[in-house]
């Protein structure tokens, strides 16, 4: 929690009342593997930020076939924020790929902090800003680069993620099929 | 998806059912019927799809009348996928929402219909990478095969004979003995040779033009899936201490002992054959098995396995499925989506 504190005290003057109050609204928590902490369906409550480990993001669609949506690693924010900003049920789940350490916030608390402790307005627009400039790069790579071209920008975006992550998460986190994957590694290995 | 945690389950439900013996078209029937019970370690599914298997078949032919007693009405087949909508107070590994398969036991048979109570332990969540109509063909033809050449002590660099390989059961085995490291010979027909070898099998035996018994030789398990001659025969091919499973030959004595039969020999031409070749015969039953179902998840989710499917059918069109199922033509699972 500390270094997530020091990370928000580096973007903006925190002060000792509103540390208290993130305090307040979070807690450090460690997850075991393959544990479920969203689930499809529910009711979205948390939201987490990663300390370690790694956590998927995924939908299910109506033939029961997972399509990732997001990996989070160290650093990195997750949960599902359809449900958060729409009040409506999750229709993500999220998962732990490894044993995974969080700190787990009260996602409407966090939402609305700035209410209360009007400096994180800024703080708060800039990481949605970063969030929305994320989203439209990954459609945009979806819509006009080639499968190995965002295998590419994929493992340079996510450095080290395969130790964690199975072939079909990637597979599906890219839109292309396994067999393609194991392709374009081969291509790759000969370059 | 929709939301399972609030859906109200109406307590009747549309099933498929054996009404009587014979022939299947007068045989089956989709009737209203109460949804199972749910007991302490069961769950509940709500069924997506379920698979139909030579077994099914031949209980509404009335074959098994002597073997697999069931009560008339019953609920047909045992493949299922779908997602847990409820679950008795003693179950832990699963939660509502949970998709699941599953090769569902004897006494819980009935998964042509649109919920289905499985015991837990039976119950695996399904691979993630595939679809409902995909994992449902899995289970039972999964689990004989994956359960058979364990039974044989399959391991890398072994050399494998695979009758059928263009069957459920043969095709799911060409591939956990490729993912396993073997060599793996299969036997198929002309027509079928070219997607056989696409499964992984290093060697496809045309039985049509070509006769196995020249081009096997030495093998280190042989896994018998068609009975009659072919498991003798089986010991011709197999070297000095191989081992023989089979899926539908003669019980070996062990397993008999197991089923009451104290005084039960094996056969004479099956005792001389596996004697002359200092070699194991193995009867393999195959058990329903949430575990082993885990470890075909991950290698469906690998990519090691792939389903093979013939035909899906819509709930409605059930009994066409059984007449393909036992015009014995289908190239794969034949799958029946329920919702």
């Amino acid at each position: 929690m500390e270094e997530l504190i020091n990370k928000i005290k580096s973007r903006l003057e925190l002060s000792a009342e509103a540390e208290e109050f993130l305090y307040s609204i979070s807690k450090e928590k460690t997850f075991p593997k393959g544990e479920v902490l969203i689930r499809e369906g529910q009711i979205v409550r948390r939201t987490f930020f990663v300390t370690s480990g790694c956590l998927r993001s995924y939908c299910i669609d109506k033939n029961g076939r997972e399509h990732t949506l997001l990996f989070a690693i160290k650093d990195w924010w997750i949960s599902d924020y359809i449900a958060i900003h729409t009040d409506e049920l999750a229709t993500l789940t999220v998962e732990c790929l490894t044993e995974s350490k969080v700190i787990e916030f009260n996602a409407k608390e966090l939402d609305k902090i700035h209410a209360r402790f009007p400096e994180f307005e800024s703080y708060q627009r800039h990481n949605l800003e970063r969030h929305v400039v994320s989203l439209h790069k990954r459609i945009l790579n979806q819509l006009q680069l080639s499968a190995p071209e965002r295998y590419d920008l994929f493992l340079k975006q996510y450095p080290d993620i395969e130790q964690y992550t199975r072939n079909y998460h990637i597979a599906s986190f890219l839109g292309i099929t396994q067999q393609s994957l194991s392709r374009i590694r081969v291509e790759k290995a000969k370059k | 998806m929709s939301n399972y945690r609030i859906k109200t389950i109406d307590p009747e439900m549309r099933a498929l059912q054996i009404i009587k013996y014979g022939e299947i078209k007068d045989s089956l029937a989709v009737n209203e019927v109460t949804i199972p019970a749910v007991q302490a370690k069961d769950v509940l599914i709500e069924v997506k799809a379920a698979a139909i298997n030579p077994i099914d078949k031949s209980i509404i032919l009335g074959n098994l009348q002597g073997f697999l007693p069931i009560p008339l009405p019953s609920t047909s087949a045992y493949d299922v996928s779908g997602v847990v909508v409820g679950k008795g107070k003693e179950v832990m590994d699963f939660a509502i929402g949970d998709l699941v398969y599953s090769r569902v036991p004897q006494e819980q048979m009935g998964t042509i219909a649109e919920y289905v109570a499985v015991t837990s332990g039976a119950v695996s969540k399904k691979p993630g990478n595939i679809s409902f109509e995909e994992a449902a063909s899995l289970p039972l033809a999964g689990l004989t095969a994956l359960q058979s050449l364990e039974v044989a002590g399959i391991k890398e660099h072994d050399k494998v004979l695979i009758h059928a390989g263009s069957g459920g059961v043969g095709s799911f085995a060409i591939q956990y003995a490729k993912a396993k490291g073997a060599y793996v010979y299969t036997t198929t027909s002309t027509t079928n040779v070219s997607w056989v070898k696409d499964l992984g099998a290093d060697r496809v035996i045309d039985y049509k033009t070509e006769d196995y018994k020249t081009i096997v030789k030495d093998a280190d398990i042989v896994f018998d899936t068609l009975g009659n001659n072919y498991t003798a025969e089986a010991f011709q091919v197999i070297k000095k201490g191989g081992i023989v499973v089979s899926v539908i030959g003669a019980m070996d004595e062990e397993t008999a002992k197991l089923f009451g039969m104290a005084d039960y020999k094996l056969p004479e031409d099956l005792a001389k054959a596996k004697s002359d070749k200092e070699a194991t015969y193995k009867y393999v039953f195959m058990h329903p098995n949430g575990e082993h179902l885990g470890q075909i998840k991950s290698l469906v989710e690998d990519d090691k396995i792939k389903p093979v499917i013939d035909k899906v059918y819509p709930f409605s069109d059930s009994v066409e499925a059984f007449t393909h199922l036992a015009s014995g033509r289908a190239k794969g699972k034949i799958v029946i989506k329920i919702a």
